[in-house]
């Protein structure tokens, strides 16, 4: 079953083209990676899939329902990891999180689940600010699987992750429909079956695994 | 979702990150004081002009000083990319704002501690319910609309300028009326329950207009 369709998604930032008519159909527990240079698109393609920005034009529905009429329904469903981990700095790395549990009328345990999942539980009380570039960013995964999204978008969440992304971002994305935009092709090969490559805002088909390592 | 707990949690979460940070409350707390300063000696105060004066240095301090604390609101959020990761919940729009709203008439409330006495030191104004109550109610409409141009301006980049040019104007009714009021409670002409009545319409006014469009601001 499909959980995101989305028909001809084109974004212009003024005269900037940024997405050129994107055709996308995600099934259910589907892995995708998004890869292509820099200003390819990408991270304004995984915005839109968020409900984060909405297109200049065309149909994005997820879930069957219209992702831009229901956006604020369909926030229960999506996970979202942007370029920056947009956290509190002066708020330790569980109160970071406790209080998107209070946004989300939740209680604070699934915090603490969350903190041990992307291995923070040690630093759990240490500021936000006082964090590694890495620990920050799994805080910010943290963050994003707080709530059990069905569909979670990560933009470059390898960013600064260490030696064991993969085998993190692999736990992260069980049982669940992923788009991950990275610039790291082996990452993208070992956990996404499907890439879409994006060049100057346009989709460039859906190759295999081996034709995007190559 | 439940709304006074989103607002309370956000209105929470930025107090508390104000007071590990300390960067907003003790500077608006230095100005507030340094303005006094200045007009007590700017002015020539003594005993007989002392409460004609004090009204307009006390508008004028809590005004400069309501820019900066509204103008840092929304601008923190954005500087740090938090507010995407906020506004990505399922948390009402407009409890994220009442909750940013509670936490900045707070500041202001912390500012105004400091500022009324030091008004009563410098310019030998008595403190008064009624003078508490005119600062007050005139914080409820300020900071609502503060708030909400603070939001809208978070996303230009000329912001700093823009805020003040946007806001003033608008604060003017609650400046006119709790200008009134304080000068009543000085004991200078005029009718305190009238200046009294008119801010908390004011107020009333600008809390249900800023609700209303506070949705379609930070949701877009």
């Amino acid at each position: 079953m499909s959980l995101v369709v989305a028909n001809g998604i084109a974004h212009r930032f003024g005269n900037e083209l940024a997405l050129a008519g994107i055709d996308l159909v995600l099934d259910t527990g589907e892995h995708m990676a998004v890869l292509g240079d820099n200003g390819a698109g990408k991270t304004t393609l995984l915005r839109v899939l968020a409900t984060a920005l909405k297109p200049t034009a065309g149909e994005l529905r997820i879930a069957g329902l219209d992702a831009f009429k229901e956006k604020r329904r369909l926030r229960h469903y999506i996970g979202y990891v942007a370029h920056a981990p947009g956290l509190y700095p002066a708020l330790t790395a569980a109160e970071n999180l406790e209080f998107f549990c209070d946004l989300q009328d939740m209680s604070h345990s699934h915090a603490i689940e969350a903190l041990d999942l992307v291995g923070l539980s040690a630093v759990a009380r240490r500021r936000a600010d006082q964090l590694s570039r890495g620990m920050q960013q799994r805080l910010a995964i943290a963050r994003a699987i707080l709530h059990q999204p069905r569909l979670l978008v990560l933009d470059e969440p390898d960013a600064s992750l260490g030696s064991d992304a993969a085998d993190l971002l692999a736990t992260v994305m069980r049982d669940r429909t992923v788009v991950l935009a990275t610039h790291d092709h082996a990452l993208a090969n070992r956990l996404c079956p499907r890439t879409l490559m994006l060049k100057h805002g346009r989709s460039h088909g859906t190759p295999t695994r081996l034709s995007v390592v190559k | 979702m439940n709304p006074l707990r989103v607002a309370v949690a956000v209105a929470r979460k930025d107090l508390l990150s104000e007071w590990r940070t300390r960067e907003l409350v003790p500077a608006l707390a230095q100005f507030v004081i340094l303005a006094l300063l200045i007009g007590n000696f700017g002015f020539q105060v003594d005993s007989r002009n002392a409460n004609v004066i004090a009204p307009g240095i006390l508008w004028m301090a809590l005004v400069f000083a309501g820019l900066v604390a509204f103008g840092r609101t929304f601008a923190a959020e954005r500087e740090q990319s938090s507010l995407e990761a906020m506004l990505m919940t399922p948390a009402s729009p407009l409890a994220i704002f009442a909750g940013k709203a509670a936490a900045a008439a707070a500041m202001l409330v912390l500012c105004e501690a400091v500022l009324l006495p030091a008004l009563a030191l410098f310019f030998g104004s008595p403190i008064s319910i009624e003078l508490i109550t005119a600062v007050l109610l005139a914080t409820v409409g300020m900071s609502a609309l503060g708030v909400l141009f603070a939001a809208i301006v978070a996303r230009v980049r000329a912001r700093e300028l823009l805020l003040p040019l946007l806001i003033l104007p608008l604060w003017i009714p609650i400046v006119i009326a709790g200008a009134q009021a304080v000068q009543s409670a000085f004991g200078l002409p005029g009718s305190y329950d009238q200046a009294i009545g008119l801010l908390v319409d004011f107020d009333i006014l600008f809390v249900v207009l800023t609700s209303l469009a506070a949705r379609f601001v930070l949701d877009e």
